[in-house]
């Protein structure tokens, strides 16, 4: 599925678990991407990464040695030393702190829950994305940031299906990709954007990855 | 609290049957004033009221003396009313002769009366302080006063009445030492409590762990082992000890002392009368103690438990499933596309796969948060509050990690306050406080609802009081008269006032 006439994507996949981590290789291997290797742990994926310099890592958050947090820490060391890597972080939970944290890292960022990666379509495509420059988060992140309940609630002064483009907003998606999902023009999505952005007092951002980190910061911070 | 210690102290010099000076005034007083009143009162009626009425009116004397200052009174008092007898009220009047055989009878009778109610009265009164002074301890230890509390006040009660120049309270270990648990002297010099002696030589506290009886050293410049060269260092004279015996096992010594003068002679039988008392209320600290320790490790335990299950689930179960699907849908990449049906299947498969995953996720976060473990309190109470189905103002002041119990106790406080509150408060919003300090942590979850949640009515606001409580704090649920509800929870940080900590081991 990569585009044609271009080298596929070089990725590498970190997870501790050997059965979900060789699934997913062979899943990515067989929808156009190209697997340059595979690690268990935060300093396996580190040695792998500085060697291979992939265009994406798919790495698990919790692997061995604490089952903590590792993931993200390797993802760091990553973005420091090659900013250029894409990133897709893989959680068993939904952890707003977590996905805050990972996304202020910059541009190229996915947090997804793991659960997800059973979608394999969606899974690619998102993986496909993040590689292309996105940031995207999962959409039950989303969805449970919006659902928090407020009292004098900034969202409830948003239509429904602001609301809607503004969660679209929120996990990632692009002008044009918002326009595909609720099947309206793109001219229309611009307009509901900049009402939410005028609604809830966000400035404009001039990349889709900084309107991801605001969207997500004013849902939490409400 | 401290006037219960002060009460407790008074009564503890009841129980040593000892009497205040002003009480001891007061008898002495009444065993002359008493008859005299008597035989005054009835001298213009001597004649009809005869001596029999003498001694009926001077018996009723000697009997409140005896209650007020006990025997020794009311038998002067009895020798009074004999002397003021024999002087107004036997033939011939007014004179210390006796003519009538039949009076010196009477007399015999009286004292003999005398002694008998006197004796008697002064026991009863006696053993009804000590009853009294029973039941008071007894509240106070239901009043969960902190046993080195009281034992310091005994110690510094038992001292002044004795009287001693020290006392100290010790609790033999299995190991052949003693801990002194309390101690009080009347200079002011510090014995170090808590320390461990070893009860090897000799000593009052070798001799009383070793026969189970009160002993008593009244001469240290010959005795070995570390406490009596303690003892001789601070020029001790002598010191007595007696068993504290708690259900029925020995279980520490009482020890009095003093420097200058000796001790009183029966110094050990007075402190004997204490150590009842104070078995008691050893008896009750102890089993409260292991209440708390035994709650604290039932709560630990089912943590553990749920955490591991939790693991097991997400790190096992879990993955495999993920894995599974995975495999589900590499294996429908392969059936070729003319067999829709069959990929179709595989493809529902899938799907069906993928949500049984997000169902254990939701399962697991309510065995145990992950998210607590790795994050803190605080990202975990933020994560309660967006999942609210009530609005939540949250004002959340937890910089620091905390013990692990506390941070679970904490969250469970916010979580099962919310689940309540979803399910009967009828409320529409929620204040949470939650703000910890270097040495407690303060929990408050008030409502706007109708109020009325009752601690007894579901299991979780039990549980949140055994987990609150297993660790010192306390938590109070109040909401009465539809004006909301809220729970407000303590639990101390460092660990110093944690039950075990406190109450005295066995």
């Amino acid at each position: 599925m990569a585009p044609e006439g271009r080298r596929p994507p070089r990725v590498v996949v970190a997870d501790d678990d050997v059965l979900l981590r060789e699934g997913l290789a062979s899943l990515l291997d067989g929808s156009g991407f190209d697997v340059v290797g595979q690690a268990g742990d935060g300093t396996e994926l580190l040695a792998l990464v500085r060697a291979t310099k992939p265009d994406v890592a798919i790495v698990d958050i919790r692997m061995p040695p604490t089952n903590t947090t590792e993931g993200l820490a390797a993802a760091r060391v990553i973005r420091e030393e090659l900013p250029s890597t894409a990133i897709v972080v893989l959680s068993a939970h939904v952890e707003v702190d977590e996905a805050m944290d990972l996304l202020a890292g910059g541009e190229r960022l996915g947090y997804l829950l793991k659960s997800r990666v059973t979608d394999i379509k969606d899974f690619i495509e998102t993986v496909e994305r993040i590689t292309a420059g996105a940031a995207v988060v999962d959409p039950s992140l989303v969805r449970e940031l919006v659902a928090a309940r407020r009292r004098h609630d900034p969202l409830d002064d948003l239509s429904p299906r602001e609301r809607e483009v503004l969660a679209l907003m929120a996990e990632g998606a692009s002008n044009s990709g918002i326009a595909g999902r609720i099947f309206v023009s793109e001219g229309t999505v611009e307009k509901h954007v900049s009402s939410i952005l005028g609604k809830l007092d966000l400035p404009e951002s001039e990349t889709d990855h900084r309107r991801v980190l605001a969207v997500l910061r004013f849902l939490e911070a409400r | 609290m401290r006037e219960g210690v002060s009460a407790l102290r008074r009564r503890v010099g009841d129980s040593l049957m000892l009497r205040s000076p002003v009480n001891r005034a007061v008898a002495w007083l009444l065993a002359v004033l008493g008859p005299a009143v008597v035989a005054f009162g009835l001298l213009p009626v001597r004649s009809s009221v005869g001596l029999a009425g003498f001694l009926s009116g001077s018996l009723l004397a000697v009997i409140v003396v005896a209650v007020i200052g006990g025997v020794w009174p009311a038998l002067a008092s009895a020798a009074v009313a004999l002397v003021l007898g024999a002087y107004f009220y036997t033939l011939p009047y007014d004179s210390l002769n006796i003519d009538v055989q039949a009076d010196f009878v009477a007399f015999v009778g009286f004292v003999i009366v005398a002694a008998v109610f006197g004796i008697l009265v002064d026991e009863l009164a006696g053993m009804a302080r000590q009853q009294a002074a029973l039941r008071r301890v007894a509240t106070l230890v239901a009043h969960a006063a902190a046993a080195g509390e009281l034992f310091g006040a005994v110690t510094e009660e038992v001292g002044q009445q004795l009287p001693a120049d020290f006392t100290r309270m010790g609790r033999f270990e299995s190991d052949n030492s003693v801990i002194f648990v309390a101690a009080w002297s009347r200079t002011g010099d510090e014995f170090p409590v808590g320390d461990r002696w070893t009860l090897e030589g000799e000593s009052v506290s070798a001799a009383v762990s070793r026969t189970g009886r009160s002993a008593r050293i009244d001469d240290f410049a010959a005795v070995s082992g570390p406490l009596s060269r303690y003892a001789k260092d601070r020029g001790v004279r002598s010191s007595a000890g007696v068993p504290i015996v708690v259900e029925g096992r020995l279980w520490g010594v009482m020890i009095a002392g003093s420097l200058v003068r000796g001790l009183p002679r029966d110094a050990e039988a007075r402190l004997t009368a204490i150590t009842d008392l104070l078995s008691t209320t050893i008896a009750s600290a102890e089993s409260r103690a292991e209440l708390a320790a035994s709650r604290a490790r039932v709560v630990a335990a089912a943590d553990e438990t749920r955490r591991r299950i939790e693991r097991d689930l997400h790190d096992g179960t879990q993955q495999r499933l993920v894995s599974i699907a995975i495999e589900l849908r590499a294996a429908e990449a392969r059936v070729p596309a003319a067999l829709t049906e069959h990929r179709a299947a595989i493809s529902h498969a899938a799907k069906g796969l993928a949500e049984t995953v997000e169902d254990l996720q939701e399962i697991s976060r309510g065995i145990h948060p992950a998210i607590l473990s790795k994050g803190g309190l605080k990202p975990a109470i933020k994560t309660l509050t967006r999942r609210s189905a009530v609005a939540v103002e949250l004002d959340l002041q937890v910089e620091q990690r905390l013990p692990e119990q506390i941070e679970v106790a904490a969250y469970y406080v916010v979580s099962e306050a919310l689940t309540n509150i979803a399910k009967y408060a009828h409320a529409s919003l929620v204040h949470i406080e939650v703000r910890a300090s270097a040495s407690v942590i303060e929990l408050a979850v008030r409502d706007d609802g109708i109020g009325g949640a009752d601690p007894s009515r579901g299991s979780g606001l039990v549980g949140l009081k055994d987990r609150v409580e297993a660790l010192g704090g306390t938590i109070t649920v109040t909401g009465a008269g539809g004006k909301g509800t809220s729970i407000v929870a303590r639990i101390p940080i460092d660990g110093k006032s944690a039950p075990e900590a406190k109450g005295p081991r066995s």
